[in-house]
């Protein structure tokens, strides 16, 4: 067995946890304009722009030799939860000998997923797999912070590209050396002191930016196909913080008693949302007034184009704009858009949120 | 005498203004760029050069899609996007204004003001059906002269209403309507309301849109669309003198409050660049299957700038990198 798993934010996690396991992991490329203009190619015109890239993601993958792929399912209105069947079904099509594990909601079906776990675990016992498990969720923990660290501070480096440096630096010892819960504790160290080490000219209190990002999952973790907003938002001086990162998925997929809960921030957007409608949208709009509360200047806001849980969110955004009195901007992105207007509207934005800033000063 | 040079490198034309140093306009360019921005940029400079006698250069700000390019021949202080520069100069003219409608060659923009700043705006994104280039196609396939489209809107006393979505169904709706005998007054009546119809209906989605209007950009010099315009928002809309060089004029206006601001002298590379080679090429890297399209400027032989890479390997590997750009914060 082969495996695979689709491509999001920093794939050592899956990786190293496959690895922990004793299986021969085939790592997907980063996605490049080929792999999107695989996906494009063998999906339907009007599938949500994720769906397009894992296909693609998921055919490098199988070119590379792999014959099974891992990846999560969900339930709810959102197409998401239903990609694994449409993709399994495509790649077959395609004629690849391929299998899916797929791991569902642990809540509604805790037997499958049970069923799957031990489909995974290899030869290696239940304690062993925990273990393994509890490995890889300290590494995303551990990268994730390295990377919140890095979205803040590049704002400001002196040496363009340092931080992007250092950040692939690590990236690769904690693939190499990251095999148990102390090593990645020790890893991180070695992180946070080479980040600290980067040097950075830091503006006073009152001109710094600080922007947050919201939206669809897939568009807000992967930066090879949101145009490294997170990057680019930095060149442009502005701090970024985002409201989902890997680690944060993860917790929000743990059973109740181990995660942390972020119920709060969900609690936050009744007043706009009062149910959930299958993507992140009550975490999106709890994220907004979070941003708000914590003296934020800026929300950019990621969709897939015509994905239907965003879209919703979008709607809201104006009321949401004059009850924060928060400048908020919708970008959605799919393979038609371009870099350039992109960049654009960034620069426009910065400008205005900066301007705001200034005239709330006084 | 002190000057500020303004330029705005658009799609379909290149801008270029001077302003001297109570920001009035001593002369202005308005040049169809035909796909060659960098012969334009040098014919319009030696143009000013030869208008405005004992000049001297104290700013240069560059806007518009190819902004890029024309800041780094000519040297720039500020190179900006074209929604700050568009708002700069309306704000400059009518400081009250509240709604900016600015309709460009390839793109079009409604920028909302507040107590003279930006608090939104909205860029058009899935079609050109909002644009110049949708005017000048149809105007082309009607054989009216673009220059005469508006007054020939305005002969028509009919409503006629074409589909407006999109240039597609637009096309096939006129042909219709010209086949059941409608005048082309009539159509190109129908063709501006559809355009501004859809142009308030994308671009305006969501927002409150305030008067005092404001309405710039090439296409505001049709007069059948000025009618559309009026007759869509029931209110009166203002055409500024300038308006067909408002991106350049806001581009010289941030340069000269940014060098005024910071205290710097001017990085203007002076009018000899109109006679030296510049050539832009592109190429395709292959170092990854992202084949990113690199673009490459090249100054006597010398790669004086390169963009377009996503992974940065081409950019990093030249240090120019322009002030007020991706580099610093220029309205701080």
């Amino acid at each position: 067995m082969k495996l695979t798993f689709p491509y999001m934010g920093s794939t050592i996690i899956y990786q190293k946890l496959l690895q922990l396991l004793d299986h021969e992991v085939i790592m997907p490329p980063r996605p490049t304009q080929r792999t999107i203009n695989l996906g494009v190619k063998y999906s339907p015109e009007f599938a949500c722009f994720p769906y397009k890239v894992l296909l693609g993601s998921y055919i490098e993958s199988l070119e590379l030799g792999a014959d099974t792929i891992i990846t999560s399912g969900g339930h709810g209105p959102c197409r998401a939860g239903l990609y694994s069947e449409i993709h399994l079904k495509t790649l077959r099509n395609l004629g690849y000998h391929v299998d899916m594990i797929v791991f569902d909601d642990i809540y509604h079906y805790p037997k499958l997923f049970l069923e799957r776990l031990r489909m995974i675990k290899n030869h290696k016992s239940f304690l062993q797999l925990i273990r393994a498990i509890y490995t890889s969720y300290q590494l995303a923990h551990a990268i994730d912070s390295l990377q919140k660290f890095m979205e803040i501070k590049q704002a400001y480096e002196l040496e363009q590209g340092a931080f992007a440096k250092a950040f692939e630096i690590m990236r690769q010892k904690f693939a190499k050396a990251a095999n148990t819960v102390k090593d990645v504790q020790c890893l991180q160290r070695e992180g946070e002191m080479l980040f600290s080490s980067i040097p950075v000219h830091e503006p006073p209190e009152s001109q710094k930016v600080r922007i947050g990002i919201v939206g669809e999952i897939y568009v807000v973790i992967e930066s090879s196909i949101n145009t490294g907003i997170a990057a680019l938002l930095n060149k442009l001086g502005c701090e970024v913080t985002r409201s989902l990162y890997v680690s944060e998925w993860v917790d929000h997929a743990l059973p109740r008693f181990i995660k942390k809960s972020d119920t709060a921030i969900i609690k936050n957007s009744k007043k706009y949302m009062e149910m959930g409608i299958g993507g992140h949208e009550i975490h999106n709009i709890g994220h907004m007034i979070h941003y708000k509360e914590q003296g934020f200047d800026g929300i950019v806001h990621l969709m897939p184009f015509a994905c239907l849980p965003e879209l919703i969110t979008q709607s809201l955004i104006p009321k949401i704009s004059i009850d924060l009195d928060m400048p908020i901007l919708t970008l959605a992105i799919d393979e038609q858009s371009g870099a350039a207007n992109t960049l654009t509207r960034l620069e426009a934005f910065v400008d205005l949120v900066r301007n705001h800033k200034l005239q709330k000063a006084g | 005498m002190k000057t500020y040079l303004g330029i705005d490198v658009g799609s379909v034309s290149t801008n270029i203004i001077a302003l001297n140093e109570a920001s009035e306009v001593l002369s202005s360019k308005y040049i169809r760029t035909n796909g060659q921005p960098m012969e334009c940029i040098k014919n319009a400079m030696k143009e000013i050069a030869r208008d405005l006698q004992n000049l001297e250069v104290a700013g240069v700000g560059t806007t518009g899609s190819g902004r890029q390019l024309a800041g780094i021949i000519t040297g720039a202080d500020i190179i900006k996007n074209e929604i700050t520069a568009h708002a700069t100069a309306a704000i400059h003219f009518y400081p009250d204004t509240r709604t900016i409608f600015e309709i460009g060659g390839q793109d079009s923009k409604i920028i909302l003001i507040k107590n003279g700043m930006i608090v939104d705006f909205a860029m058009n994104t899935v079609c050109a059906a909002g644009t110049g280039s949708f005017l000048d196609h149809q105007a082309e396939r009607l054989k009216v002269p673009i220059e005469q489209f508006g007054e020939l809107a305005l002969t028509s006393t009919k409503d006629t209403r074409i589909a407006g979505r999109c240039t597609v169904f637009a096309e096939s709706d006129m042909i219709a309507k010209q086949q059941f005998g409608f005048s082309k007054g009539d159509i190109i009546k129908g063709l501006c309301e559809a355009l501004v119809r859809n142009y308030i209906n994308n671009l305006g989605r969501g927002k409150t849109l305030t008067p005092p209007y404001l309405f710039q950009g090439g296409v505001a010099a049709n007069v059948g669309i000025i009618a559309a315009f009026k007759k869509e928002l029931r209110h009166e809309i203002i055409i500024p003198r300038y308006y067909n060089v408002m991106g350049a004029i806001g581009a010289a206006l941030l340069a000269k409050d940014y060098l005024e601001k910071n205290g710097y002298q001017t990085r203007f590379s002076g009018f000899e660049i109109t006679d030296v080679n510049f050539v832009p090429k592109t190429f395709d890297c292959n170092g990854c299957p992202n084949a990113c399209e690199v673009i490459e400027v090249t100054r006597e032989d010398t790669v004086i700038a390169r963009w377009g890479d996503k992974c940065g390997k081409w950019t990093n590997e030249i240090s120019y990198s322009p002030p007020g750009y991706l580099t610093e914060a220029a309205c701080s």
